[in-house]
């Protein structure tokens, strides 16, 4: 005790040196020691994240259960070809990207628009009761939302459910909806909005919050209306945020929402040439063919697909808005 | 604006107000038609659908839920799984956040990197599924659940930007009072970050909960589904509900069921919600502007 003690005066008595107070020189034994503290989370990376980096190998194999990841025979390329040959593969990459960049725009455009809503109310009670309420969606497991939109297009007992009865009460004619795949990028954009909207409107009100007061002052002497503060001041400032959003969000295309969409659309074939991506379709042929071969490859094509485009949005990100870097 | 005080009421306020109104009833309708299904009987769910008043009332469902051993088994997964990985993932990133958050030369960069790194480039499906049940042999143990999702990299990162905004006069006075690193993290560091565990245990806790994925792929054994997956096979298939106990010759009220069973599973969340939100805005606020 005492020679840390000691230690530490002596560090605190050549402290004068400007060089780095922050890095302290200490003792590699002592770094060690404090180190310990990440070991599980580094066996968790270790065992659950990179691993299965190593199994991706299956990719290049005839994989048999019998033989395992390292006995089974190599096969080359042939299950990417078997998956690009197959004619799925086109529609599947079509849909993940359309898909993804629909709920992008569209999960952004209302976070933004909420957030700057939620900023105009003034009473406090109701602007916290407001921000609770459109937040709580995002809680809730993609199971219960699948229920809910049972229950909205196909009804409880499958008697037409609330939209089809409220088309029908302005009387226009009524959707089989879990038969036609048409309409269902747009169902699943509205299910996407609903569940992100208030978590991504907490995020911009935030930024909305540490913007000086000021402005708004300069704004009001000029005489804006608060329409015109919220597009001229507020959105021009709230860019910076919505960028790293996005970028994230176009890094992270080529993953779809697994959850989500697999807990709406399930095994319903009549729905796959519209909301079929990468992720459910990997699932898909695990569970039921137990082709490892061809869905690791599916799978490796896909993290490599976006960690290039991650790795180019985050170096995009970073030349353009150096301040607010993420990672 | 707080220092505006009077200001006349102007359209953009009033068009924001209808706005966000219009917006919160549609975040309600949905859960109050679930719980009103939840308590309309069986007959009228299969002719109207749906109800905004339980007309005529009925708790079939709720007397089957909770007189039946399934629901009761799914609850003690789901609890299990959230306790449990709550505890272990809170641990595991308290620990490496503090090891990155110190800034230790030649430790704590490598650290962070390896903990991102995954952020940016997954093995995928096929290898995880292969390693849980090929090699570590998890299939049906709770801890297939727990252990693929123990740490999280975003909430690491939450959890580092809080510690580095601890006061470092008092880690040095700790220091200087001769006290071991250990006993600085535990004595000292996890009391004062008392709040952002809050923040980051109500997101795992939320995570677990709502955990099926993992559970879908990994849990075959009926007496140990979780929630969710209990719910979804309810959807899947109907015939689950012959599971449930009924008295002879009645069809069980399979619609109420599944309402009623949506309801239980969100139920938790609803009445923890109240108390836990504000928790979950911090945490939010705190990754998006990064300490």
């Amino acid at each position: 005790m005492s020679a840390l003690q000691t230690r530490e005066v002596r560090r605190a008595a050549s402290k004068p040196k400007p060089a780095a107070p922050a890095r302290r020189p200490r003792p590699l034994r002592g770094n060690l020691w404090v180190g310990l503290l990440a070991l599980p989370a580094i066996a968790f990376f270790v065992v659950f994240a990179y691993l299965p980096m190593v199994g991706l190998i299956v990719a290049f194999k005839e994989f048999n259960v019998a033989d395992g990841v390292f006995g089974s025979p190599w096969n080359g390329l042939d299950n990417f070809r078997y998956f690009f040959s197959s004619g799925e593969a086109g529609r599947i990459l079509l849909n993940t990207l359309l898909l993804n960049t629909l709920f992008l725009a569209a999960t952004l455009a209302a976070g933004i628009t909420l957030a700057l809503m939620l900023n105009e109310i003034r009473g406090r009670f109701f602007k916290r009761v407001a921000q609770s309420t459109i937040f709580f969606p995002y809680f809730v497991s993609p199971i219960v939302i699948s229920i809910i939109l049972q229950v909205l297009l196909a009804g409880v007992g499958g008697s037409g459910g609330a939209v089809n009865d409220a088309l029908a009460g302005f009387g226009l004619p009524t959707v089989d909806w879990y038969t036609q795949p048409g309409p269902w990028p747009w169902i699943l954009t509205v299910v996407k909005v609903w569940q992100m909207g208030g978590y991504l409107s907490v995020i911009f009100l935030a930024a909305i919050t540490s913007i000086p007061e000021e402005v708004y002052e300069a704004g009001a002497i000029d005489g804006a209306s608060r329409a015109q503060m919220a597009w001229r001041i507020t959105i021009p400032l709230l860019r910076p945020t919505a960028a790293v959003l996005l970028v994230l969000g176009v890094g992270r295309i080529f993953y779809g929402d697994f959850g989500t969409i697999y807990a709406i659309v399930g095994d319903n074939g009549t729905l796959f040439p519209t909301t079929d991506v990468i992720d459910t379709y990997v699932f898909r042929s695990l569970r039921q063919l137990g082709d490892f071969g061809t869905t690791a490859a599916v799978g490796l094509f896909q993290s490599v697909v976006g960690f290039i485009l991650v790795t180019a949005a985050v170096l995009i990100q970073r030349k353009y808005a150096k301040e607010s870097s993420v990672l | 604006m707080k220092t505006v005080k009077k200001r006349k009421l102007e359209p953009f306020t009033i068009v924001s107000i209808i706005g966000v109104g219009f917006f919160m009833v549609l975040c309600v309708i949905p859960f109050w038609m679930i719980i009103s299904g939840s308590f309309t009987s069986e007959s009228k769910l299969a002719t109207t659908g749906y109800s905004l008043i339980p007309q005529p009332f009925s708790t079939t469902a709720y007397e089957m839920i909770f007189t039946g051993p399934t629901v009761a088994e799914a609850y003690f997964a789901s609890i299990f799984i959230t306790v449990v990985g709550t505890a272990l993932s809170l641990a595991a990133t308290s620990g490496i956040a503090w090891v990155i958050a110190r800034r230790l030369p030649g430790i704590s960069r490598p650290i962070a990197i390896f903990a991102y790194l995954p952020m940016l480039f997954s093995g995928g499906l096929v290898p995880l599924y292969l390693l849980v049940t090929q090699y570590l042999h998890l299939q049906n143990s709770y801890f297939a659940v727990i252990l693929p999702l123990l740490v999280a990299p975003f909430l690491v990162f939450i959890q580092v930007s809080a510690f580095r905004q601890l006061p470092e006069a008092i880690l040095e006075s700790a220091r200087i009072d001769g006290a071991g690193e250990w006993r600085i993290f535990f004595r000292i560091v996890l009391p004062l970050s008392k709040p952002i565990l809050a923040v980051v245990g109500l997101f795992y806790a939320v995570h677990y909960w709502n955990e099926w994925f993992t559970a879908l792929l990994f849990i075959t054994d009926v007496h140990k589904y979780p929630l969710p997956l209990l719910l979804q096979n309810l959807i899947q298939n109907v015939s689950f509900s012959q599971m449930l106990p009924t008295s002879a010759g009645q069809s069980p009220p399979v619609y109420q069921l599944r309402l009623a069973l949506t309801a239980v599973t969100i139920g938790p969340i609803l009445l923890a919600y109240p108390f836990a939100q504000r928790y979950f805005v911090k945490g939010i606020t705190l990754g998006a502007t990064k300490g």
